[in-house]
C-alpha cells in the first residue's frame, strides 16, 4: 500500500485566514504588530491556531516592526502586520531595514484599505516599494494570500530584503477555497547568514568609499542591494506567480489583487498579464504582452503606480485616464471596468434619495459621556483616533480638531502654545492612542512647561478595531497581572501635576472633573474608565424609554449621537423620538440632557 | 436541471448576524460541492453602519468576489432602507426577501439629511421583482421574539424557497452555534418554515 504523505483539504478561509496559514507554512518564528482594519485578523488567527509561533501586539507599528526585524537578524522568519497608515509611522524602521542584511525572511503584512470601507484615507502601501527600493507582493484571492506569503519569505531571503505582502479591505474580507496539507508539521527555519547588518548609511559609506578594499572587517558592511533588487527584477520574468495569459490580440490587461479577477469575469476574451510581484516589475512580460495586443491597459486599485512604472519603462499603457482615481473612484469593481471596455453595458444606478449612514458611537460608550459634556460647556478640544472620533462628525459637532493617532495631546498643547494659553484647548485621547505614541506628546508638555488639560479614555482595550489588547488591559497574549502598565502611574511618574480618575457613568463627577481641570493653572489630566461595552458586553441596567405624552421633540438627547435614540416616524404618519430597547443599555446619560423629564428607566 | 449557481446578495446592520448567515449558507454550498467566494464589506457595522455580503455559488470557479449589479438573484435583507440600496442591483426575474425591521441613519435622526418622504415597505414592493416581505412584529409572541433572529428566520425561508432540505440547514445551524443558542436558533428556524410557507402558498407579499 502506497502512502500519501501529503493530505490536501480544501478548506474555506478569508485572506487574513489564509496569510496566517501561509506564515506558518513558511515555518515563521516571530510575529508582531499593530492592529489596523483591514489587516488585524491576521495577527488574531496566527495566535489562534498556531501556538508554535510568538506573537505579540506591540505598543506601535514601528516598535512591531522592530521587534521583527531583530527577530529577523536573529536568524528567524519574522513578520510584522499593520495597516498603511501603521506603516506610516513605522516608515523610520522599514527604512532602516531596506537595503540591509536579512538573515531571517522579514515580511511586512500590511492592509491597505482599499474602497476606505473602515473610514480609512486613501493610501497606498506600494509607495514605500518605490521610495525603499523593496519588493511588493499581492495576491488575489485566499488560495494566493497563502501561497504568496511563502513566496514571501524565500524572496525576502534570497535577494536580502525585507518584503511587503499588500493586502486590501477586499482580500482580507473574502473567504474562498484555499487548498491546505494537512499532514504538515510546523518547522521553524533559521538562516544566519550575515553577521551584521547595518541601516544603508553605514553599507553606502563602506560601498562608495572603500571601494578597492578587501579587508573583511569592511566586506562584512558591504551589501550591494541595488544588485540584489536588478537580480529579482531580471528572475521575476520567470516566476509563475506572475502570469502572462495570451488569449485575443484586441485588449491586454496587467493587473494584480483582485481585480485581476474583474478583469477574468467582465472580459473574458482579453490577454492579461496576472502579476503576484507588483515591484520590481516583470519587464519582458509586460513587453510581450504590449506586442501581442492593440491596447493595453492597467487595472489596479489604489494609486496609478504599477501605471507609472509601467510607463517609466517606455511601454504605452492606459490607466487613470480612462479609469479616474480617488475621488472619481474608490476601488475598481467589475461594473466599473464593463462600462468602460465592453460596448452596450448597462448602468444601473441605486435609488436616489436613500439616507445615508454616518458611524455611531454604540450606546452606553463612555465616549459620549465626554462629548456631550465638551460641547454643553462649549469646551474646544482635538480627538485623536479612537471610537470617539464620531465625535467630530457634523450630526455629533464636539470636537475642532481631530488628525492622526495619538496626536491629540501635542495637537491642543501646540494650539495652547500659540494662543498664549488664554483658553485650555484640551486633548481627547483613548488609551490605545495614548501607549501608541501619544504618551509621547504628554511628556513633551511636561517638560515644555504646558497647561493643557488631557483627557485619557480607559476602556481596557484597542476599541475601535475589536477589542485587542494594550499596556493597560488585563488580559493578552502575553498577559501577566504584574507587568500591567497603570495610566495614572505614568501620568504621575513624567509629572503631570493634577490627575484625576473617574468612571464615566458617574456623570456630575465627570462634568465636575473635567471642568476643575481645564480651570487648573497648571497641566492636568483626566482619566475616564469604563470598559467598551461591545468588547466587554457589559451587564445592561435598566433600559430607558420616552414618554410621549412629556417629549416636546426638543431633539437634545437624539443630538447626543446614542445609537439607540432614533426618530421614527409611527404608523399615524407621525415623527416619534423613540429608545431602542435592544440597543439602550441604560447608562442614563439620555436624561442629563431632557428638560422635561421625559425619559424614564 | 442541475441549478449551476447562483449570485446572492446579503445586507443589513451591523449587529443582525449576516456574517452568521453566509457562514451558514457557504456550509451547505459546500456540502453540495459547489465552488464559493463570499466577500463581506463590513464598514462601521458594529456602529450602526451597513453590512453587506456578496455570496456566490458556482459548479464553475467563481471568479469576481463582487457581484455585479444586475447579476443579484436573491437579495436577502434584514434592514429595509439597505434593501433599497440594493435593489438595482437584482436581475429582473431576481428575488428579494426583506424584513420591515428598520435602523434610522444618524444624519436623519439629527436632521442632517432628510428621509424618504414615501413607505420604503411600499417602495420594495412596487419593485418590479418577486417580493417576499417579512414583518417581525407581526410574528412576535410574549414566550418568542424572532425579531433576534432574523437571521435563522431568513435562512429557513430561502431554504423553503428553493426546495432544499430543512434536516441539512437545522444540522449546520446546529454544528454552527454555540450550544447554547442551539435550541433558541432551531425554534426560530422553524418558525421560519412556518412564515414562509404561509407567504410562498397564499402567494401573499406581506
Amino acid at each position: 500500500m502506497e502512502i500519501e504523505d501529503k493530505v490536501a483539504v480544501k478548506k474555506m478561509m478569508n485572506g487574513n485566514e489564509a496569510v496566517a496559514r501561509g506564515a506558518f507554512e513558511a515555518g515563521l518564528k516571530v510575529a508582531s504588530g499593530f492592529p489596523g482594519t483591514p489587516s488585524t485578523e491576521v495577527m488574531e488567527y496566527t495566535q489562534q491556531k498556531y501556538p508554535e509561533i510568538y506573537c505579540e501586539w506591540s505598543t506601535n507599528e514601528k516598535v512591531g516592526l522592530e521587534v521583527a526585524i531583530g527577530a529577523s537578524f536573529a536568524g528567524y522568519r519574522s513578520m510584522a502586520i499593520m495597516k498603511t497608515v501603521g506603516l506610516h509611522v513605522a516608515a523610520d524602521a522599514l527604512g532602516g531595514a531596506a537595503g540591509s542584511q536579512i538573515n531571517g525572511g522579514l515580511v511586512l503584512v500590511v492592509g491597505d484599505d482599499v474602497g476606505r470601507t473602515a473610514g480609512d484615507d486613501y493610501n497606498d502601501v506600494r509607495h514605500y516599494g518605490n521610495m525603499f527600493n523593496i519588493p511588493v507582493l499581492e495576491p488575489s484571492d485566499s488560495q494566493d494570500a497563502k501561497d504568496l506569503m511563502v513566496k514571501a519569505f524565500e524572496i525576502s531571503e534570497e535577494y536580502s530584503t525585507p518584503v511587503i505582502l499588500k493586502i486590501t479591505s477586499v482580500i482580507c474580507k473574502t473567504t474562498s477555497a484555499v487548498v491546505v496539507d494537512e499532514s504538515l508539521t510546523y518547522k521553524v527555519q533559521c538562516r544566519e547568514k550575515y553577521p551584521v547588518s547595518f541601516s544603508k548609511v553605514i553599507m553606502t559609506t563602506m560601498m562608495m568609499n572603500a571601494k578597492g578594499s578587501e579587508h573583511p572587517k569592511l566586506t562584512k558592511c558591504f551589501h550591494d542591494f541595488p544588485a540584489h533588487m536588478k537580480r529579482l527584477a531580471v528572475d521575476s520574468n520567470n516566476f509563475d506567480i506572475n502570469r502572462l495569459e495570451l488569449k485575443g490580440t484586441k485588449i491586454g490587461v496587467i493587473t494584480s489583487g483582485t481585480p485581476y479577477y474583474y478583469v477574468k469575469e467582465v472580459l473574458p476574451e482579453a490577454s492579461v498579464l496576472k502579476l503576484g510581484l507588483i515591484m520590481p516589475l516583470p519587464e519582458m512580460l509586460i513587453r510581450e504582452l504590449a506586442v501581442h495586443v492593440d491596447q493595453l491597459y492597467v487595472i489596479e486599485d489604489g494609486h496609478d503606480i504599477m501605471e507609472k512604472n509601467i510607463k517609466d519603462l517606455g511601454v504605452s499603457v492606459v490607466g487613470k485616464e480612462l479609469f479616474p482615481k480617488f475621488p472619481e473612484m474608490m476601488r475598481f469593481t467589475p461594473d466599473i471596468i464593463e462600462e468602460k471596455l465592453v460596448a452596450g453595458a448597462q448602468v444601473r444606478k441605486e435609488m436616489s434619495g436613500i439616507p445615508f449612514r454616518l458611524p455611531v458611537s454604540c450606546a452606553g460608550c463612555s465616549h459620549l459621556f465626554i462629548s456631550q459634556i465638551l460641547k454643553k460647556h462649549k469646551i474646544k478640544a482635538a480627538a485623536d483616533v479612537t471610537c470617539g472620533l464620531i465625535g467630530c462628525f457634523p450630526h455629533m459637532e464636539s470636537y475642532q480638531l481631530q488628525k492622526c493617532m495619538g496626536s491629540s495631546i501635542a495637537l491642543a498643547h501646540g494650539y495652547n502654545v500659540a494662543t498664549d494659553h488664554k483658553e485650555n484647548f484640551v486633548a481627547m485621547i483613548g488609551d490605545g492612542g495614548f501607549w501608541a505614541t501619544g504618551i509621547n506628546g504628554l511628556m513633551n508638555l511636561i517638560f515644555n512647561d504646558s497647561q493643557s488639560t488631557t483627557i485619557i479614555v480607559d476602556n481596557s482595550c484597542l476599541a475601535m478595531t475589536g477589542g485587542q489588547h494594550i499596556a493597560s488591559s488585563d488580559f493578552g497574549f502575553n498577559y501577566k497581572p504584574e507587568n500591567k502598565l497603570e495610566i495614572a502611574k505614568i501620568c504621575e511618574a513624567v509629572g503631570v501635576k493634577d490627575i484625576v480618575t473617574v468612571d464615566a457613568y458617574e456623570y456630575e463627577h465627570l462634568e465636575k472633573a473635567i471642568l476643575n481641570a481645564v480651570q487648573a493653572p497648571t497641566n492636568s489630566v483626566v482619566i475616564v474608565q469604563k470598559p467598551c461595552v461591545t468588547k466587554f458586553k457589559l451587564p445592561k441596567g435598566n433600559v430607558h424609554f420616552i414618554d410621549q405624552d412629556l417629549c416636546t421633540q426638543c431633539r437634545k438627547c437624539i443630538n447626543i449621537g446614542c445609537l439607540a435614540i432614533e426618530s421614527k416616524k409611527g404608523a399615524d404618519g407621525k415623527v416619534k423620538i423613540v429608545i431602542n430597547e435592544d440597543l439602550c443599555v441604560g447608562c442614563g446619560l439620555c436624561t442629563t440632557t431632557c428638560k422635561f423629564n421625559a425619559i424614564k428607566s | 436541471m442541475q441549478d449551476t449557481g447562483k449570485n446572492i446578495m446579503i445586507a443589513g446592520v451591523g449587529g443582525q448576524g449576516i456574517l452568521l448567515f453566509s457562514n451558514l449558507l457557504s456550509k451547505f454550498y459546500t456540502k453540495l460541492g459547489y465552488e464559493l467566494k463570499i466577500s463581506d464589506v463590513i464598514g462601521l457595522g458594529q456602529r450602526g453602519g451597513g453590512v453587506e455580503s456578496h455570496f456566490r455559488y458556482s459548479i464553475n470557479p467563481v471568479l469576481s468576489p463582487f457581484i455585479k449589479a444586475g447579476d443579484v438573484d436573491f437579495l436577502i435583507s434584514f434592514e429595509q432602507t439597505e434593501t433599497l440600496r440594493y435593489l438595482h442591483c437584482l436581475k429582473d426575474d431576481g428575488v428579494i426577501f426583506s424584513s420591515t425591521f428598520e435602523l434610522s441613519t444618524s444624519s436623519v435622526n439629527t436632521r442632517i439629511e432628510q428621509d424618504m418622504p414615501e413607505s420604503k415597505t411600499e417602495l420594495i414592493k412596487n419593485s418590479k421583482n418577486k417580493t417576499f416581505i417579512v414583518d417581525p412584529e407581526k410574528y412576535k409572541s410574549s414566550e418568542f421574539d424572532i425579531s433576534k433572529m432574523m437571521n435563522i428566520v431568513m435562512l429557513a425561508f430561502y431554504a423553503e424557497y428553493r426546495g432544499y432540505s430543512h434536516d441539512e440547514m437545522i444540522q449546520i445551524v446546529r454544528e454552527s452555534v454555540p450550544a447554547k443558542f442551539v435550541e433558541g436558533n432551531i425554534k426560530a428556524y422553524m418558525a421560519g418554515i412556518q412564515i414562509a410557507q404561509s407567504k410562498i402558498e397564499s402567494k401573499s407579499l406581506i
